[in-house]
């Protein structure tokens, strides 16, 4: 590696802050020090050799596979909008299996069809868990901040813990927090090791005044993290998961129009100097630490 | 003591459910997939099992001895997914088949808890056993066996002249089956044991046999039917073995292992002896045949 190498494995970029086929988006991710990145089931399945074709480029790539997105509107509803959102999930967990990726993510439902009710919400977690559970799947449960029900962390950390299953945890979203100006102190509530996946981004507005708004923002004007104004407070995030025990991953889920039209050798290194602020500044490492010895997973399996 | 809310009361602990769910009621047959058949078929004769009838349409063997039944499945599946057999002809665990109350109702259950149902794929006036994803590539069958019919004579014939119930060598029957599960898989396959099918974890200081690694579940069935999983992860440090998951081995309980080992060995079964493991009062393992194939033995008063 030609860069100049920081204690940043844990950071890693996602696809989604990347334009171009997908080959391009692992080249780029890899060549700028990553050594991980999160994937959406549309880089595998929009791939013009199908399926088999973008799983194989993927290990081909060396790149851990921090985890495939996203599940949405999946738990609450009920009949044959259940049935039909099983078979969705079951799909995508086929296809996380066949990345070898650990980590399913999935956003609270924003469907007017499902119910808000914490026991049906709960049961059918429960059940994507246990449906994940053969094919050594994590579920990580992400409040989206327009969410019907769940749209606030703590929400999703009491369902995933009335649901108490090993491999359910938290998906923890930093713009989501930000963005429903969710106090940072609640995070005290959480279990790091029920922490399962940690996403982050910054934005450029100071203030989010309307749902439309958060919509848009959201999916449109992300920055990495340094790269807008909140960066004191997402510092002070990271510096609190870590304090709280956090170990896992952290993923820059940066939707960016920009992005989106400039090489991708330039989004990439724009990404890995967020990380290595996170990394060095914010984190204050200097060595490898001990025991984050991170395996990638075996080919051909 | 009485600040509690009804509803505080009620949660404190969960006793809605019944601890026999599915009314489980012990094994009713393993089975093994392999391309072998011949050399497995050997090995289990020589550990007191006897071929006693033939699958109708397919390349299927049921032996038994005693209350257990074994089928051998050297019958290749069309589709490329469901070939449990290593491409080494190594004979694969391939499934475990439950004895229940009401097979239809076990499945609907499991599957709307989260089981992935495994297709079927019956020949005409075959029985269709319903069947749902376990371990690795390996399955689990839901079979409700009635005294006056069972299962085998739809979809077996009988060998001529062979003994359709061979008594059991020094009353062997089925006691459990060692899972190989992957590094921290443990809290995982737990859960999938106890929501599906009413499993418990036994505590740490409650082992059987001689090899008393990892945990091991209890089936909620009856006394004289209940049987255990055992699950076990790589010795700490092995990381490479992290993926491979799969039923490894079924236990056969013995009154008397001691006798029972002396019985097989006559048969020309030996028996792993080593700084680690060796036969004993409590327990005793078969060296491995067919790259694969090995029994436990574990005293057990029962029968």
């Amino acid at each position: 590696m030609s860069h100049y190498s920081g204690n940043i494995d844990d950071f890693g970029m996602d696809t989604i802050s990347l334009a171009g086929p997908l080959e391009a988006k692992l080249q780029a991710v890899r060549d700028a020090g990553f050594t991980q990145i999160m994937l959406a089931a549309k880089d595998l399945v929009g791939h013009p050799d199908g399926l088999d074709a973008a799983v194989a480029a993927v290990r081909a790539s060396g790149l851990r596979v921090t985890g495939f997105q996203v599940l949405r509107d999946f738990e609450g509803l009920s009949g044959h909008l259940h049935d039909y959102k099983v078979d969705i999930a079951k799909s995508m967990l086929e296809m996380c299996h066949l990345l070898g990726c650990r980590l399913l993510l999935i956003c609270s439902s924003t469907s007017v069809h499902a119910t808000g009710e914490t026991q049906a919400l709960v049961r059918d977690l429960r059940k994507l868990a246990m449906l994940a559970i053969p094919m050594n799947i994590r579920i990580a449960y992400e409040a989206l901040s327009w969410g019907r029900t769940v749209n606030e962390f703590p929400q999703a950390w009491d369902i995933i813990s009335q649901a108490d299953m090993p491999n359910l945890g938290l998906g923890f979203d930093s713009f989501h927090m930000f963005a429903t100006n969710t106090p940072l102190d609640e995070v005290e509530l959480l279990d790091p090791a029920k922490i399962f996946l940690v996403q982050l981004a910054d934005f450029m507005w100071t203030e989010i005044k309307s749902v439309e708004e958060r919509i848009a923002t959201a999916r449109h004007f992300r920055v990495f993290p340094g790269e807008g104004v909140h960066s004191e407070a997402l510092a002070a995030l990271v510096a609190r998961l870590h304090s709280l025990g956090y170990r896992g991953d952290y993923s820059f889920e940066v939707f960016n129009d920009d992005y989106q039209q400039l090489p991708l050798p330039t989004v990439a290194q724009r990404a890995w100097r967020s990380a290595l602020w996170l990394g060095e500044d914010v984190l204050r490492r200097s060595v490898p630490l001990p025991n984050q010895i991170r395996l990638k997973r075996r080919i051909g399996r | 003591m009485n600040t509690l809310s009804p509803s505080q009361l009620a949660d404190r602990e969960s006793i809605a459910e019944a601890a026999n769910p599915l009314g489980l009621d012990g094994i009713e047959f393993i089975e093994y997939s392999t391309t072998r058949p011949q050399a497995l078929g050997q090995v289990l004769e020589m550990m007191g099992f006897r071929p006693i009838a033939r699958h109708r349409s397919r390349e299927v063997l049921l032996y038994r001895q005693g209350a257990i039944n074994v089928i051998v499945n050297a019958h290749l599946p069309a589709a490329p997914d469901a070939g449990a057999a290593a491409p080494e002809g190594k004979p694969v665990l391939a499934a475990v088949a439950l004895r229940v109350r009401d097979a239809a109702a076990a499945y609907r259950r499991a599957l709307d808890r989260g089981a992935w149902a495994v297709p079927s794929r019956v020949e005409v006036m075959e029985l269709n056993i319903p069947a749902i994803h376990g371990v690795g590539t390996s399955r689990i069958y839901f079979v409700d066996r009635h005294d006056k019919f069972s299962i085998y004579d739809v979809d077996f014939v009988p060998i001529p002249g062979v003994d359709p119930q061979p008594p059991a060598i020094a009353g062997l029957h089925f006691f459990g089956v060692v899972q190989y599960i992957g590094n921290d898989r443990t809290e995982d396959w737990t859960e999938f044991y106890r929501e599906l099918f009413g499993f418990s974890e036994l505590p740490a200081e409650q082992r059987f046999g001689i090899l008393p690694k990892g945990r091991i579940l209890q089936s909620p069935c009856p006394p004289a039917s209940r049987f255990y999983i055992q699950l076990i992860e790589p010795e700490a440090g092995v990381l490479d073995v992290e993926d491979d998951e799969a039923l490894q081995r079924i236990g056969l309980g013995t009154a008397d292992v001691l006798a029972t080992v002396a019985e097989l060995g006559k048969r020309g079964v030996e028996f792993v002896e080593s700084r680690g493991v060796h036969t004993e009062d409590r327990g005793a393992l078969t060296k491995t045949w067919l790259g694969g194939v090995s029994f436990e033995l574990v005293h057990d008063e029962r029968r």
